[in-house]
């Protein structure tokens, strides 16, 4: 039935069928124009801006990629603000004890894929509701690390920003993109690696066949549940690698509660992002930007309350999701548990 | 896939328990004697950990004429939060140690719905002194003072509007410690920007560090350019969110400020951590000597605008045990830390100006310009 | 038993209702045991004594008339936030925003009790309490209209709310609704008058009762009227409830107000009976521990009173734990979210008690996230 509707869909021209999407994204460039306009008056300034826009959209970016690859699969994923908080936790302690940031970033990622295979064995083998599993790993993690936290740890510094050659050179661009911290490259490498993953290799389409349609998938041939496990592990792998950029890049010691809701925004984001790397990037982004530019208006003097200017990235998502992303479907099969007949 | 599920339900009762062993072997602090790690360098905190006695038995001392207890309510945050509250408890060990007290315990708060009961659980077992921590648990002090008008209630940050003869406000005058923080800031900075990263606009003694920091920094450089951010968020992140201290610390500095105030707990923190990655530029710390409590911004941190917690509970403890309690506000001392490591890098004439400036604001000569009804 | 069934008619009755509670109330209980368990192994292993612990926060939570009336005050508004996300769950929504309506309700609830006076109690409480709860309904209505109108996703709309909710709120306490005595230089509103507050009934807080009640009535809304027969047979199949004739977009809107209505109740019976006043910071976490007492409460109604009580008892419980036996809250996290853990794989605990036969309706929520 699809073959039929293929052809029809090519003669309109791409412009006229993404007529909304082009002006919406007409405006949105428009908005962050006239805002970087006002609120700054040269290069340094908007510079800045963009730099502080990108590292506050690093978290949030990898921990909507979690949420992308599991709910692809077919696993809901809400356990991301968890799993970030334990992996920080545990790479915070690794760099403590190690003093090697590489080994502390690999082994935060390890125990964000630990709560990943956690999530899995519930939502999988145990056929539990994801929400509930999700769940479970929020409390567990606040609880855990909580009781567990260390007073008065300190750690052998944080990753410092990798300048990339005659990259970071250039105007605007060079600073904002080439002179950042190694997961913060990591992460814009990943978007990319995982769009390509996921639409353009056998791999990909075996997992959105999981997330879509699991009981054709398993009569081709494709194991569900292992399909499944390996995607929600690889998503708890990049939350760790989200707690671990909050205390390894970002900040460089861990605090109970450090999070603060990260995990949340990045589901949201995952959503505004239509369940694709790259869409949830651009939403990453924009919240990253709301958030710089909460900060310059700060700056500049902007006689506003403090909570006015705190709550417009929240509203503007909102209006942004309304006006411009509108309706959007999560693959078919989420939240649902397989079970074999 | 059953035997997956009790292999995986083992792994992770193992990996708890390993967890569980490793954090005890790593600190027994976590349960037992947070003050010892509560206080990494000053240390008098050792004798004077809390006892393990169980309350019951503690309830035969307490309530003893002749047998003094103290007890400390943290505001929502913890013991060990580098700040307020660890200064506060600091205080009460020591004044425990110095006055031989029987018993000195603290409950955190969880949430503030709790200050009642929490402060509850000490007044019923009998204690004689009751250390209340923040400017949100004055109601509930005030309260319980007439619900216990035998006992004593030391209240950090808490401006007595009307004297109750069992609670003295312990207060700060914190717009005099941000003045001197401003003074130095502005001599320090090459740059002419230098920037503040602060906890929420809704708690008053982060407003009048803040405005005080201002006023100091113009009286130096009337033209200097100050980049100041309260968090956007509510009371329940202000504090807590470290990773925006610092990204919105790097934003300042990539715009060319040169020394940054870090105000607001954690979140502070994490501003001064980020400035201490940054070659040239100067973080000041807030509430206590944080050169003691944040050694990650050692390279960038030349001193603290402090409010002196610590030695205003021993006093009014003391004053306390000594039948002289005086009720109505106590103000603490205020004034910048030690520069530490960094004391070369700052110019003889720039100590000789904030000599006079903690002179001339003690006198009264030189004002912060601050001003809490407006 | 077949053979027993013919003798013993009465008796098997009472064995029936016996078995039958026993196995509604089995599987939790063995989950709050379990979690207790493996709570008591983690104190053991950072070297606490968990009887010390358990009898700490025992005595915390029920020692005392008022300790048992300080766990009623904690589980109530808990009652409410969780009704208020269960009863979206029945249709297919999640309220993550249960916060963020709890909290708009908190502070017009208190803006109703400090700006009237005069009022009998009998017409100020009730008033305050309606407000509060319309003001829920209002923010709840946000986010279901923009799914029903422009498609946006509840779940984000909601986190985002509950954003604007703290810092609207907080700019009120702190702004335009300011307690303005000379004394104060905090961020709170007013003190509500005597009038507008709600009372103890002996060391019972009235407002644990109308949490009660509103079980009830939400019980009896969702499984008694043709109203909840919608509700649910849009949360089961969305597409299917439209094909039988039922308006799906006024359902969800209708739904998304009642659950705002309830978290908002929530709010205005914290800031009515126990706070006195609306601060910033004294609500926080109440909305989200709603979902935890709805999923712990398998999202039933008088489910969620039980997961309530039980987590209210663990929070105020907890200070007397670390008072006198030195031990942190959060093992209490740890131990709520193995409890929850327990409650939902009940396969685990029903091969541990060998308890076979029937399954209970398995909870599905998540279902819910790709429909519509």
């Amino acid at each position: 039935m699809e073959l039929t509707a293929e052809p029809r869909r090519e003669t309109t021209s791409w412009l006229i069928r993404n007529k909304w999407t082009v002006v919406f994204g007409v405006i949105i460039a428009g908005t962050i124009f006239a805002a970087l306009d006002f609120s700054c008056n040269n290069l340094t300034c908007v510079t800045a801006v963009l730099s502080s826009s990108l590292r506050q959209s690093t978290p949030l970016i990898l921990g909507a990629l979690c949420g992308v690859i599991g709910e692809r699969s077919g696993v809901v994923n809400i356990g991301i603000e968890g799993q970030m908080l334990m992996a920080a936790f545990v790479a915070f302690l690794a760099n403590v004890y190690l003093g090697n940031l590489w080994m502390a970033t690999l082994i935060g990622a390890s125990a964000g894929a630990f709560m990943g295979l956690l999530l899995a064995w519930m939502a999988v083998s145990l056929r539990m509701d994801q929400i509930i599993g999700g769940t479970v790993i929020n409390i567990l993690a606040i609880g855990i690390t909580g009781y567990f936290y260390i007073p008065g740890l300190t750690t052998q510094g944080k990753f410092a920003p990798i300048t990339l050659g005659p990259l970071a050179d250039i105007p605007l661009i060079g600073p904002v993109l080439f002179r950042n911290g190694p997961i913060t490259y990591l992460a814009i490498i990943l978007v990319f690696v995982l769009h390509y993953v996921l639409f353009y290799t056998r791999w990909g389409l075996r997992t959105r066949a999981v997330g879509e349609h699991p009981r054709a998938a398993d009569t081709v041939g494709i194991n569900v549940y292992k399909m499944r496990y390996i995607n929600v592990i690889l998503g708890g792998a990049l939350a760790g690698l989200a707690g671990a950029f909050l205390t390894l890049e970002g900040v460089g010691t861990f605090e109970r509660g450090m999070t603060n809701g990260r995990g949340f925004l990045a589901l949201a984001i995952m959503i505004m992002g239509k369940w694709t790397p790259i869409g949830s990037w651009g939403a990453a982004l924009l919240f990253g930007f709301t958030y710089a530019m909460q900060t310059q208006l700060q700056f500049k003097g902007v006689n506003l309350p403090p909570q006015f200017i705190g709550s417009l990235p929240y509203i503007l998502t909102i209006l942004v999701l309304a006006g411009f992303v509108g309706r959007s479907r999560a693959p078919a099969a989420s939240g649902v548990p397989y079970e074999k007949e | 896939m059953k035997r997956i599920a009790l292999l995986l339900t083992g792994l992770l009762l193992l990996a708890l328990l390993v967890a569980a062993c490793g954090g005890t072997t790593q600190a027994p602090a976590a349960t037992e004697a947070p003050a010892e790690e509560a206080a990494p360098t000053e240390a008098p905190a050792e004798e004077a950990a809390p006892t393990e006695a169980p309350a019951e038995e503690a309830a035969g001392d307490c309530s003893d004429e002749g047998v003094l207890c103290i007890g400390l309510v943290t505001d929502v945050g913890r013991i060990d939060d580098k700040s307020f509250n660890q200064s506060a408890w600091e205080g009460a060990q020591q004044a425990a140690e110095a006055l031989g007290a029987a018993q000195v315990n603290y409950v955190e708060t969880t949430n503030a719905t709790d200050y009642a009961a929490n402060i509850a659980l000490f007044a019923d077992q009998g204690y004689d002194i009751i250390v209340t921590v923040g400017f949100a648990m004055g109601e509930a002090t005030a309260e319980a003072a007439g619900t216990y008008p035998d006992i004593d209630f030391i209240g950090v940050d808490q401006f007595q509007g009307e004297a109750i003869p069992n609670v003295t406000g312990l207060v700060f005058n914190e717009d005099k410690a941000g003045y001197m923080a401003g003074v130095l800031a502005a001599s320090l900075s090459e740059s002419g920007t230098i920037a503040s990263v602060l906890g929420t606009d809704l708690v008053p003694p982060v407003v009048a560090f803040n405005e005080g920091y201002l006023n100091g920094a113009k009286s130096v450089n009337p033209d200097i350019n100050i980049i100041a951010t309260y968090h956007p968020g509510g009371l329940d992140v202000a504090f807590t969110d470290p990773e925006w201290g610092a990204s919105t610390a790097q934003q300042a500095i990539d715009q060319g400020a040169d020394v940054v105030f870090g105000a607001g707990g954690q979140t502070g923190n994490g501003a001064l951590i980020q400035a201490a990655g940054n070659e040239g530029v100067w973080c000041i710390g807030v509430d206590t000597d944080q050169w003691e409590t944040v050694p990650e911004a050692h390279p960038c941190l030349v001193s603290s605008a402090m409010k002196l917690i610590t030695p205003g509970v021993v006093d009014l403890a003391t004053m306390s045990s000594n039948g002289e309690f005086p009720g109505g506000n106590f103000f603490g001392a205020v004034g910048l830390a030690d520069f530490h490591d960094h004391a070369d890098a700052v110019p003889q004439e720039v100590k000789d100006l904030l000599d006079a400036t903690n002179a001339g604001l003690l006198d009264g000569s030189i004002s912060t310009g601050y001003n809490p009804g407006g | 038993m077949t053979k027993a069934t013919a003798t013993e008619p009465v008796e098997n009755r009472t064995t029936a209702t016996l078995r039958r509670i026993w196995r509604g109330i089995s599987v939790p209980l063995v989950a709050v045991l379990l979690g207790l368990l493996i709570g008591a192994l983690l104190l053991i292993a950072s070297g606490s004594n968990p009887i010390d612990a358990y009898r700490a926060l025992i005595k915390g939570a029920f020692g005392s008339p008022v300790a048992i009336q300080r766990t009623l005050e904690k589980a109530t508004p808990l009652i409410f936030s969780g009704l208020a996300v269960a009863f979206a769950f029945k249709a297919g929504l999640f309220n993550i925003g249960a916060q963020g309506q709890l909290l708009v309700g908190a502070v017009v609830a208190a803006y109703v009790g400090f700006s009237i006076e005069g009022l009998p109690a009998i017409i100020h409480a009730p008033l305050a309490l309606l407000a509060g709860g319309l003001a829920g309904a209002l923010y709840g209505y946000i986010p279901g209209a923009l799914k029903t109108y422009t498609g946006a996703h509840e779940v984000i709309v909601t986190i985002m709310l509950n954003y604007v909710a703290i810092n609207l709120t907080d700019y009120l306490a702190d702004g335009p609704w300011k307690d303005p005595s000379p004394t104060n230089i905090v961020a709170r509103t007013p003190k509500i008058f005597p009038s507008a507050s709600l009372p103890l009934v002996g060391n019972v807080p009235s407002g644990f009762i109308l949490a009660l009640i509103a079980a009830l009535v939400v019980w009896w809304l969702l499984y008694r009227t043709t109203l909840g027969y919608e509700i649910r047979t849009v949360g089961l199949n969305s597409s299917a409830a439209q094909y039988a004739g039922i308006r799906v977009a006024r359902m969800i809107i209708l739904t998304m107000m009642i659950s705002g209505f309830l978290a908002g109740l929530g709010g205005s019976v914290e800031t009515l009976g126990i706070n006195g006043r609306f601060q910033p910071g004294f609500n926080t976490g109440l909305g989200f521990d709603g979902i935890t007492v709805a999923l712990l409460g398998k999202t039933n109604p008088f489910g969620v009173i039980p997961a309530a009580i039980l987590l209210g008892a663990m929070r105020a419980g907890s200070s007397q734990m670390q008072f006198s036996a030195g031990v942190a809250s959060e093992i209490t996290d740890v131990i709520t979210a193995f409890i929850l853990f327990f409650v939902a794989a009940d396969v685990i605990v029903k091969k541990l008690i060998r308890q076979r036969g029937v399954d209970d309706e398995q909870v599905k929520l998540s279902t819910g996230w790709s429909s519509h």
